[in-house]
């Protein structure tokens, strides 16, 4: 039988005091229970939110949401991307554009976005877009620019064609830089999905807090923050696994 | 141009022949236009006889990697013409693999051992099903059966330099040209894939054009010798090597005329 | 020069295309504004101040969260960095809350504090802190120990450590981190007021586009663009220039 972790236990420990001095001060009413239900209550109402399946629509709502904005942003910020990094008259007509809206705050095409698409859902994933893009788009263009000079001329040498040379080579050499790019748009995806949701009243977890606050059922509230930080651990978790498996030539050593 | 008068050796195949390449009278300069011009190549010009091993010498930073991927048709010279079997040069082809000295940027880590191989096969359009036996036969030539399946970055740098090698005789190569690939390894690498190459290239009758700062190196290995000198960088000398095949890193190395050879370029090495 | 040139291609055809189509009629969305109106309605915010003020609030907040989470995460990140035990007893429980976006917290913030800038330096202040954090705590674990060792054997008390040692051999990594942190300041205070608080840059502009004043809120996110890539330059530079007057005032 292997011999248990202590840090482990401790680590266990320390996040069980935090959330036992939490449950001490609520029941001390330091705080008002209004804002500050005790983690009894909270986990109380979880799990019966879990159990009676209430919570699992808004979860699979703002999980969607995240993951198809996410999805667009990445094909289209690859294959932008892969266009502006090959080619440098590409780069030069397009990024000094890029690098003047880069630092316009996602959620301030909301606005915009409403203007034209209404409180809808397309509106949500327009501006998931408009934000996940970036870190996926910015990434791709280092990677495929920093493909070695000397598997270039391997490629002229051996005679690939421009596109041959872009999936066999530059494509294969990017993916590292690239899988970095995708794991930031998700937390990106996930942020904003909870923003435009909270904005456009559209269902999700998104809503679910910020509806729960209105009505002043902090234990809801805390709920969907609990299960909010679950999906945006998984999700990052997923991609992770999915990173290691398709970079396992990374890992292996002489 | 100085090319100093050969010592005729007779017997040596495809003297009066088309030579595999030459070059006559080739310059580079950088930035051609601009104020700034430096001329790295004067008038080179030089003929690789079909089916020799030429070695080229030269001190770091001579130019000699410039020519190399002149040869290799990679690099257009600012003045005088290049010619693979009697056709101008005017860009790369899979007839002239050039093997790179940083073996670890030219190989694809992503990809196996067999992977890579399989990079030439799939720019000539080989069949998958065509391509196994092709890259078994290159796998136990080069010694690479047991690392078939790994990763560049889990092998020696000897190793990588072997799959490099591997993976340009699948290309079906009329001339190699190398790039100090043994440089970056170690001394008993070094000499076991010195020999290597020299069985490689006798047994399959290649032309062999192998750039080197090791002068010993390239006496050893060499049918004739070029010393590329001199700034802008020329041809100094060009000898005959005239020494018996096949070569012993003892007994070759210890030969009168290999020290002999030694001597003499090592004084041009030094001046130039 | 040659990138001026042929960046200003692209951005100078769209807007002379949007100005051209929206002035003969051929683009008659009201959604859709045109150029020349929005730089006269982006003057008019700069010469009455509404910008700027707007401007100055969202800064404000942002600022005030940025200095907490940066002060929270350097001393937090250089303890844990020093002591790999307590970091990895602690780490599980960063690793939970990290993932929860700090916007899902503006409900809770609004409860505890409030429309105004407590609730939005909050949100703002828990989301910087986790990249700086955790840049810290690499950061600091990095350092060579025999720095470390000469802390001891001089018998420094952790704040000396801190002040002497530590800052300045991480300092490279802390300051990218905390540029990092700059620019999700900005972005995060901005959101909190386009999502619910009344006040700063992201307040008037759905103020603007509430109220139908379309060419006001393109020349705010005009002006958004400019400030964030300003403060980007303005970050970029920072970093070397202090380096270079630390080293002058030796």
């Amino acid at each position: 039988m292997r011999s248990i972790d202590p840090i482990k236990i401790a680590a266990l420990g320390f996040a069980l005091a935090l959330i036992l001095t939490w449950q001490v001060l609520a029941e001390l009413r330091i705080i008002s229970p209004i804002f500050f239900p005790s983690p009894s209550r909270a986990l109380s109402v979880l799990v019966a939110r879990v159990l009676d399946g209430s919570i699992w629509t808004p979860l699979v709502a703002t999980g969607l949401r995240m993951l198809f904005g996410w999805a667009l942003a990445s094909l289209v910020g690859v294959a932008i991307g892969a266009a502006i990094g090959s080619s440098r008259l590409a780069r030069d007509l397009l990024e000094p554009t890029l690098d003047f809206i880069r630092p316009l705050p996602a959620s301030a095409m909301i606005p915009i976005a409403v203007l034209f698409l209404g409180l809808s859902n397309a509106m949500s994933l327009s501006v998931i877009a408009f934000g996940a893009i970036w870190p996926v788009l910015l990434a791709t263009v280092h990677g495929f620019s920093s493909v070695q000079p000397e598997l270039r001329q391997v490629s002229d040498v051996l005679g690939f064609n421009r596109l041959a040379f872009l999936k066999k080579i530059a494509l294969p050499s990017a993916f590292p830089d690239i899988i970095a790019g995708l794991r930031v748009s998700l937390a990106i995806a996930l942020i904003l999905a909870v923003v435009t949701e909270m904005q456009a009243s559209l269902p999700g977890l998104g809503w679910e807090i910020f509806y729960a606050q209105r009505v002043y059922r902090s234990a809801d509230l805390y709920a969907g923050l609990v299960m909010l930080g679950v999906m945006g651990f998984a999700a990052n978790h997923a991609l992770m696994l999915f990173e290691r498996r398709v970079l396992r030539w990374r890992n292996l050593h002489a | 141009m100085q090319l100093r008068a050969e010592r005729t050796v007779p017997g040596v195949a495809g003297r009066t022949a088309v030579p595999a390449v030459s070059m006559h009278k080739v310059s580079l300069a950088y930035g051609a236009s601009s104020p700034t011009r430096r001329l790295i190549l004067e008038k080179i010009t030089l003929d690789v006889r079909e089916g020799e091993f030429l070695c080229i010498v030269g001190p770091s930073g001579s130019g000699k990697t410039t020519l190399l991927r002149i040869f290799a048709g990679l690099v257009q010279p600012t003045a005088g013409e290049v010619r693979y079997r009697g056709q101008l040069v005017s860009g790369p082809s899979r007839e002239r693999a050039i093997i790179f000295q940083d073996y670890s940027k030219a190989l694809l880590p992503w990809r196996s051992v067999i992977g890579n191989i399989a990079l030439s096969l799939e720019a000539e359009g080989v069949r998958p099903a065509e391509q196994q036996p092709i890259i078994a036969a290159l796998l136990a030539k080069m010694g690479l059966e047991r690392a078939a399946n790994q990763y560049p970055g889990q092998l020696s740098g000897g190793m990588q330099q072997r799959v490099q090698i591997a993976r340009c005789l699948a290309q079906h190569p009329k001339i190699l040209l190398m790039d100090e690939p043994f440089g970056a390894l170690d001394a008993m690498t070094r000499q076991a894939l010195q020999d290597e190459i020299l069985a490689l290239s006798r047994e399959q009758h290649m032309t062999v054009v192998f750039i080197t700062h090791d002068l010993e190196e390239a006496i050893y290995l060499g049918d004739r010798v070029a010393v590329l000198g001199d700034t802008p960088a020329r041809i100094v000398e060009l000898i005959d090597v005239g020494l018996p095949h096949p070569r012993d890193q003892l007994t070759t190395r210890e030969d009168p005329r290999f020290l002999a050879h030694r001597h003499r370029l090592f004084g041009l090495l030094r001046r130039a | 020069m040659r990138r001026i040139v042929l960046g200003s291609i692209l951005p100078t055809l769209f807007i002379a295309i949007w100005e051209i189509s929206s002035r003969s009629g051929l683009l008659t969305l009201e959604s859709l504004s045109r150029p020349s109106d929005i730089v006269r309605a982006g003057i008019g915010g700069l010469t009455d101040g509404s910008i700027l003020v707007a401007t100055g609030q969202t800064f404000e907040t942002a600022l005030l969260g940025l200095t907490f989470a940066a002060v929270a995460g350097i001393i937090a990140g250089a303890v844990l960095g020093l002591s790999p035990v307590l970091e990895r007893v602690v780490n599980p429980t960063i690793e939970a809350l990290r993932p929860i976006p700090a916007v899902a917290f503006i409900p809770l913030a609004l409860m505890m504090f409030g429309f105004g800038v407590s609730m939005e330096a909050t949100i703002v202040a828990y989301a910087c802190l986790w990249p700086i954090l955790i840049v810290t705590i690499s950061a600091v674990r990095a350092i060579e120990p025999r720095l470390l060792e000469v802390a001891d054997i001089l018998e420094m008390t952790f704040a000396e450590r801190l002040r002497k040692i530590i800052l300045p051999a991480a300092f490279a990594r802390i300051n990218v981190s905390l540029r990092v942190a700059a620019g999700i300041a900005l972005v995060v205070a901005v959101t909190v007021e386009i999502v619910l608080n009344p006040r700063g840059l992201g307040y008037s502009l759905m103020l603007a586009q509430q109220s139908l004043r379309v060419d006001v809120m393109y020349a705010q996110l005009l002006w958004l663009c400019v400030i964030g890539y300003a403060l980007n330059a303005l970050l970029r530079n920072i970093g070397p220039a202090a380096i270079a007057l630390s080293r002058a005032s030796r």
